[in-house]
């Protein structure tokens, strides 16, 4: 993990007034700096992270460079084949495809993340806790997670799917739902990666230091034990990432995602199916872009896990 | 081991109980009422229908009566009738098992095919362009949807080349070379993230199995190298690989769904989409049901093979 390297003059420099800010802002330049040199030690975090940047700048100026309305149908522009007009061509209600793909993306990569943080959320003081206090807390915890682990959750992701259409909620509830669903999901795997890493730490003698002076319980295991368990939790985010975009793209491919109009690589994919013989393009550039995606958090996952877990890499 | 077995068992029995009251809730958690629910049409004013089916059902009853009642109709293997076709959905789904049981053999045999030979292949060969390929290839079908695979595969196999057929199913029993034809394009398409998967797997427990000591042995006993590899590396190094494989199965399960609607595959996975498609929901409910103990039974007799094959295991 990258270490915080602050040098001494930073804070010990008494000439130039040094306030607050300044000195907060400088560490995490240097944080990111360590960051960055650590990152450049594996070709595959590079590749990853550079694919992300792509996926996050084409999402965050998704409103300057999509050229038309993702909803607005055209009919005198039905099917068209890729061009200088509509890069990626149109769909068979004459949207422009390369516009809904970024709207979509947006979207998609927003529910993904939230979720990710549902479990994260959920898991990380779930399986600190578990290993931290151990006994009853820790047998329960564990029941609950071998329960969760063991139910399947397409089950739950169809159910949940089909009861959000029922109630026909609007939009945001329904992405609310989904988020939901796809985050209760990851906790039980996060909260038992954390439990092990914790277990390991808590024999260290650090955290016999902080209860010699004193510290609770509580605030050893949340301040000082959890940050130095945080980096298997940062490359099985990463990971999860990547499969939640999966599944999210599965459900409404299904047509269980979002209703109709709003722009969706997996529904986008569905509509395409109709015209594949004739117009194949409309089925490519969606699955493309979810292949990229994924790909992208996949790769940055690798990388990040050889770099934080040196004694897997070769492997 | 009975010990073992016996506790396994006994963890099934609350995850199987949170599964059939989530199965069961379903039908209650829908919007308006159950009656009309379950006679698949709004507004039933008939009473002597409505009477039936609170009957039927013990609507009438305090809601965790309702649930035994459904409990001992489903365990005596009574779902109720689809609202579609009108007849017993036990019926509709359990003809429906093999072809899906079918899809996911073949899929998980072609996964096999695929992933252990191109395993072995990178762990024999580390760091070279052979390793960097299967690395590359296995890290992109982990990213790929297995929905747009599939359309690509039609596209490519059935509709370029017309090698394929890209629909029906054909039962193996009946007309062998037919039903050949037939499933490996779905089959191919369910099991290309396993055989990513998998082939990461073969690499990293084949690379940890060539550096102990008795491959070292048989190699100064003077065997030769292909007798070393494949009669005693890969051997010892295919234990977790068929694990995880079983594990994967549970999830290919998951994956029916997806691509028997593409393939118009006539398995359980189907049934279930055509049912959510269609609200048909007591079909939903059986399918969901079925669907998740399938999973559960699936995964419990892999960790039991597991610990058969691997005595250290203890039970977490």
């Amino acid at each position: 993990m990258a270490k915080c390297v602050v040098s001494q003059e930073d804070t010990l420099d008494l000439d130039v007034p040094v306030s607050r800010v300044t000195l907060s802002l400088r560490r995490c330049w240097e944080v990111c700096k360590n960051a960055v040199s650590e990152l450049c030690r594996s070709k595959t975090a590079i590749l990853g992270a550079l694919m992300l940047l792509v996926l996050l700048g084409l999402c965050l100026l998704t409103p300057y460079i999509a050229r038309y309305d993702p909803i607005k149908q055209n009919y005198r522009e039905m099917l068209q084949t890729p061009s200088a007009k509509h890069y990626f061509g149109t769909d068979r209600y004459g949207r422009d495809i390369w516009s809904r793909i970024l709207w979509g993306g947006r979207r998609l990569l927003t529910i993904s993340v939230l979720a990710v943080l549902v479990g994260i959320l959920v898991g990380i003081p779930m399986g600190t806790l578990s290993g931290y206090y151990g006994k009853w807390i820790d047998a329960f915890t564990m029941r609950v997670v071998d329960a969760w682990l063991a139910f399947p959750g397409i089950v739950i992701y169809l159910m949940l799917a089909t009861l959000v259409r029922e109630w026909k909620l609007a939009e945001f509830w329904n992405d609310l739902a989904l988020i939901f669903a796809l985050g209760i999901n990851q906790f039980p795997r996060l909260a038992r990666l954390v439990r092990g890493t914790v277990l390991a730490e808590k024999e260290k003698e650090y955290v016999e230091a902080c209860r010699a002076i004193g510290d609770s319980n509580l605030y050893i295991s949340l301040r000082e034990i959890l940050p130095n368990c945080l980096s298997p939790v940062i490359v099985q985010a990463t990971v999860s990432l990547g499969s939640t975009l999966l599944v999210i793209a599965a459900l409404s491919f299904l047509g269980l995602g979002s209703p109709p109009p709003t722009p969706d690589w997996g529904s986008d994919l569905n509509l395409a199916r109709d015209h594949m013989e004739s117009r194949p393009h409309i089925a490519i550039f969606p699955g493309l872009a979810i292949s990229y995606a994924v790909l992208a958090f996949n790769l940055f996952g690798d990388g990040l896990r050889d770099i934080l877990d040196p004694r897997l890499t070769d492997r | 081991m009975v010990m073992y077995t016996i506790n396994r068992i006994l963890y099934l029995i609350p995850v199987l109980f949170i599964l059939t009251v989530a199965a069961f809730s379903l039908v209650h958690c829908l919007p308006g009422d159950v009656i009309d629910v379950l006679a698949g049409q709004e507004g039933v004013v008939d009473p002597a229908v409505r009477q039936a089916l609170e009957h039927e059902y013990g609507l009438n009853k305090p809601l965790y009566t309702q649930y035994f009642i459904w409990l001992n109709h489903v365990l005596h293997g009574d779902f109720g009738t689809s609202q579609v076709t009108r007849r017993p959905i036990a019926l509709e789904i359990f003809k429906r098992i093999p072809a899906t049981l079918y899809l996911a053999i073949v899929g998980t045999i072609i996964s096999l095919l695929i992933a252990v030979p191109l395993g072995t292949m990178a762990a024999v060969k580390r760091n070279t362009a052979v390793d960097y390929a299967a690395q590359l290839l296995s890290l992109v079908g982990i990213s790929i949807p297995e929905f747009w695979f599939a359309l690509l595969c039609v596209l490519f196999f059935s509709l370029y080349l017309g090698w394929l057929p890209s629909s029906e199913y054909y039962s193996p029993f009946d007309h062998l070379g037919l039903s050949i034809q037939h499933i490996i394009l779905p089959a191919a398409a369910l099991g290309i993230r396993q055989a990513a998967i998998t082939t990461r797997l073969t690499r990293s427990t084949m690379l940890d199995e060539v550096q102990k000591e008795y491959v070292d042995t048989a190699r100064s006993l003077g065997l030769p190298e292909w007798k070393v590899i494949y009669q005693y590396t890969l051997r010892n190094a295919m234990i977790p690989t068929l694990t995880i494989s079983g594990l994967q199965l549970a999830q290919l399960l998951g994956g029916t769904v997806v691509i028997e609607t593409i393939f118009a595959w006539p398995g359980v996975g189907r049934t279930l989409f055509e049912a959510i498609i269609s609200r048909d929901f007591p079909v939903i409910q059986a399918g969901v049901l079925i669907l998740g103990v399938a999973v559960v039974v699936i995964n419990l007799l892999v960790d039991l093979m597991y610990r058969v094959l691997n005595p250290r295991v203890r039970l977490a």
